[in-house]
């Protein structure tokens, strides 16, 4: 087992505000990591700096050791390892289910159509939406696009998987669909980073939390030690107000 | 030939004798028009996205603006900012001779010149002016549509290692063209009309015969009446094909 | 007897001025028709036509004020009496005779034909299957149309003067077809051009335009056209603006 991610004295400013405060974490392989904490805490930017859509203002990233802010780094080629699932799902309304999710295979790592089609049947299976395939996105359920957008990111076979906020623009009784997959991903060892306001779902599967408060990584450990006995009082607080 | 007399005071005979000339300036005219619409969306295209062209670092990030970026921004405020009659005298009496001559011509010089600009002289000056024009204003349409364009979508692709090229042709432009139709849809039009300023510098098309018709018999009614049917034809043609491509490019959109 | 002669001398000084001072025309002209009258950045009026008319006037102790009149009103400020005479460019013709007096003519009207200078056309038939400038609904543009064609491909019309002369030297046509004077004036600014006269081409004349039945000022004028014709100042005048020798006017 090595290491997935290393986050090293990370620290981002969007003109006169910042955002983060200087974050140090290292994420395993295999490992599945949920960021918790209160809104404007810089969890999400934390996410999208691990995959280049945020810039560090200093600091570094690495993924696999790769450094992902460095321009030397090819950057489309190291994302190809890395799987992302928005809030909002962002997929291609212009595109059917199938297409969305055979077009970076079939780009980018160059599998014909037929082998594209068959793995992402299979990933259209695994995640529940088979009957779908020749549905556009405005044609389903968020909870159903939420996870053609799994199946999209799992088509690259990537080594690390992000999630951000993914259940939050779900309405209620769709959540538990996602989450299941999610479950799922997790028990097949994928290393995975999710930022999430699920308490419930980083109990059962984290094997870590980190909790996030303006910008500066308080605290990190287990789901018991951080949901259970939550050392510093910024926890503490935050706990108190969700759970 | 006598009088042909419509609605007892239109004297279609005048338009009758010229015939060849409305004929010839139909088929100009359109074959005018699509071109620059062709060519003006292809330049629109290249400079729209030369105006958002960006890079993450230093020095390709200097060179873009430098190179991209602010020869497209002052290309497009020159073609809007002057009129588009004044471009196409500049470019036939001032660019024109100094590129295509037969004794000093830059890009094409001798008898081959010579010919050149006797026979197809007014169309090529015609052309690039409104070629240059169209592009400046498609450009900003190709730009504003490119830019309404979600970033989640540009972050999904991107994220999924999609390189920049691949996710403006499969993501960012087919979305963005189902926007822009209508503008474009538009801007083929105001073409169609624009183009008559090119009987200006002797081309044979509508206006052109128009003119020659009005100058031969001070009458303005017959001809003028007859080509601004003939434009309101044109443009209801040209208008009912954008439609059909909306239509059929409408799948699929949720925004 | 000195109070009387001083008193006659002096009577005689008030009126001998006026009598030495010249009278003036009021002269009606549109300055926006180069070479004939036209306005310099300095907005000045001047022209073949300013200069003709100040020689006559010359020739008969007059002194002669410009006014700037527009072309589509010159002709009622002559009878209303606002100026005297008109010069500008204007062709004698029956319709205008039933209406105004014209002095003998003062310039012959004619369409050129301007060509490059080594070109080896020589009258308008040699201008067959040549691509031809003229402007729009000119007589050079009925010229055109009645040897070649009304329809042809070969007759490319153009606004002005300016612009058919700026298509020939763009090596945009063979030709260009207009009035005399207009071309050759622009012609000589031109070094790379030369004219062509076709004896086919009709004549027309420019003439004064008085008001109907002030016969003074026509024979007054007349005399004074015929004088600066016998003594060439017109001959001078005409090559100042032209370039070539002036042809010989008919007297009426």
């Amino acid at each position: 087992m090595g290491e997935a991610i290393r986050v090293n004295a990370l620290t981002k400013r969007f003109g006169p505000l910042q955002v983060l405060r200087g974050i140090d974490c290292v994420i395993d392989d295999s490992e599945v990591v949920c960021v918790i904490g209160p809104s404007g805490s810089g969890k999400s930017t934390l996410l999208r700096c691990m995959n280049g859509l945020e810039e560090a203002s200093s600091g570094q990233v690495r993924v696999h050791g790769v450094p992902v802010h460095d321009p030397a780094t090819d950057l489309d080629a190291l994302r190809t390892e890395i799987g992302m699932v928005f809030q909002r799902f962002n997929l291609f309304p212009h595109k059917t289910v199938l297409q969305n999710i055979t077009l970076a295979p079939g780009k980018v790592r160059g599998l014909t159509a037929a082998d594209a089609r068959d793995r992402a049947e299979a990933l259209l299976i695994k995640v529940g939406v088979l009957d779908k395939r020749d549905a556009y996105p405005n044609q389903l359920s968020g909870g159903q696009q939420q996870r053609v957008a799994i199946a999209r990111a799992l088509a690259m076979q990537p080594r690390v998987m992000l999630f951000d906020e993914p259940t939050s623009s779900l309405d209620p009784e769709m959540v538990g669909e996602v989450l299941a997959v999610m479950q799922t991903l997790a028990d097949e060892g994928m290393t995975m980073v999710v930022v999430t306001h699920e308490m419930g779902f980083a109990r059962r599967v984290a094997d870590r939390v980190l909790f996030l408060d303006d910008g500066q990584l308080v605290e990190g450990g287990t789901p018991a030690d951080v949901f259970e006995r939550p050392v510093e009082a910024r926890t503490q607080r935050f706990l108190s107000k969700v759970l | 030939m006598e009088p042909m007399l419509w609605f007892g005071w239109f004297r279609a005979d005048i338009i009758a004798e010229y015939a060849e000339l409305f004929w010839r300036g139909l088929r100009m005219t359109i074959g005018v028009t699509l071109i620059c619409i062709v060519q003006g969306s292809l330049l629109g295209l290249l400079v729209g996205m030369a105006r958002l062209a960006d890079a993450r670092h230093a020095p390709a990030k200097h060179l873009c603006r430098l190179l991209l970026r602010w020869p497209a921004t002052v290309y497009v405020s020159f073609f809007r900012g002057t009129p588009l009659f004044v471009q196409i005298l500049l470019m036939h009496f001032a660019v024109l001779p100094l590129l295509i001559n037969p004794v000093d011509g830059f890009l094409i010089s001798g008898d081959a010149a010579r010919d050149l600009k006797q026979d197809y002289g007014a169309l090529v000056s015609g052309v690039l002016a409104l070629t240059l024009n169209a592009g400046a204003y498609i450009s900003e349409i190709f730009r504003a549509g490119i830019q309404s364009i979600d970033r989640g979508q540009v972050e999904a692709a991107r994220s999924l290692g999609l390189s920049f090229p691949r996710t403006m042709y499969h993501v960012v432009l087919p979305q963005a063209f189902r926007r822009m139709l209508p503008p474009l849809g538009n801007n083929a039009i105001a073409l169609l009309k624009d183009s008559s300023l090119i009987s200006a510098i002797g081309l044979s098309e509508l206006a052109y015969a128009a003119r020659t018709v009005a100058g031969a018999y001070s009458r303005y009614w017959e001809p003028y009446l007859t080509i601004s049917v003939i434009y309101w034809m044109l443009t209801l043609a040209l208008a009912y094909l954008v439609s059909r491509l909306e239509v059929r490019y409408g799948r699929g959109d949720t925004r | 007897m000195t109070c009387r002669l001083l008193l006659l001398a002096a009577l005689l000084a008030v009126h001998g001025s006026a009598f030495a001072q010249p009278r003036t025309l009021v002269v009606g002209s549109s300055a926006t028709y180069p070479p004939f009258a036209y306005e310099t950045p300095a907005r000045q009026i001047v022209g073949f036509d300013v200069d003709i008319i100040t020689a006559i006037a010359q020739k008969r102790g007059l002194t002669v004020r410009l006014v700037n009149t527009p072309f589509t009103g010159v002709f009622a400020s002559l009878n209303n009496g606002d100026i005297d005479l008109i010069i500008s460019g204007v062709t004698i013709n029956d319709r205008r005779k039933q209406s105004y007096d014209f002095t003998a003519p003062y310039f012959e009207a004619r369409q050129l034909i301007a060509v490059p200078a080594a070109s080896p056309v020589k009258s308008l038939q040699d201008l067959a299957g040549k691509k031809i400038a003229v402007v729009t609904g000119s007589t050079g543009d009925d010229v055109a149309s009645r040897a070649f064609g009304k329809t042809s491909a070969n007759i490319r019309r153009f606004d002005t003067t300016p612009l058919i002369i700026a298509e020939l030297v763009a090596y945009g046509v063979d030709a260009a077809i207009g009035d005399n004077g207009v071309i050759a004036y622009r012609v000589q600014q031109q070094k790379a051009l030369t004219t062509v006269s076709d004896p086919g081409f009709p004549k027309e004349y420019f003439g004064i335009v008085v008001k109907q039945g002030n016969a003074a000022l026509r024979d007054t004028l007349n005399a004074g056209l015929a004088a600066i014709i016998a003594d060439g100042s017109y001959a001078r005048i005409y090559r100042t603006w032209f370039k070539a020798e002036p042809p010989v006017l008919p007297a009426k």
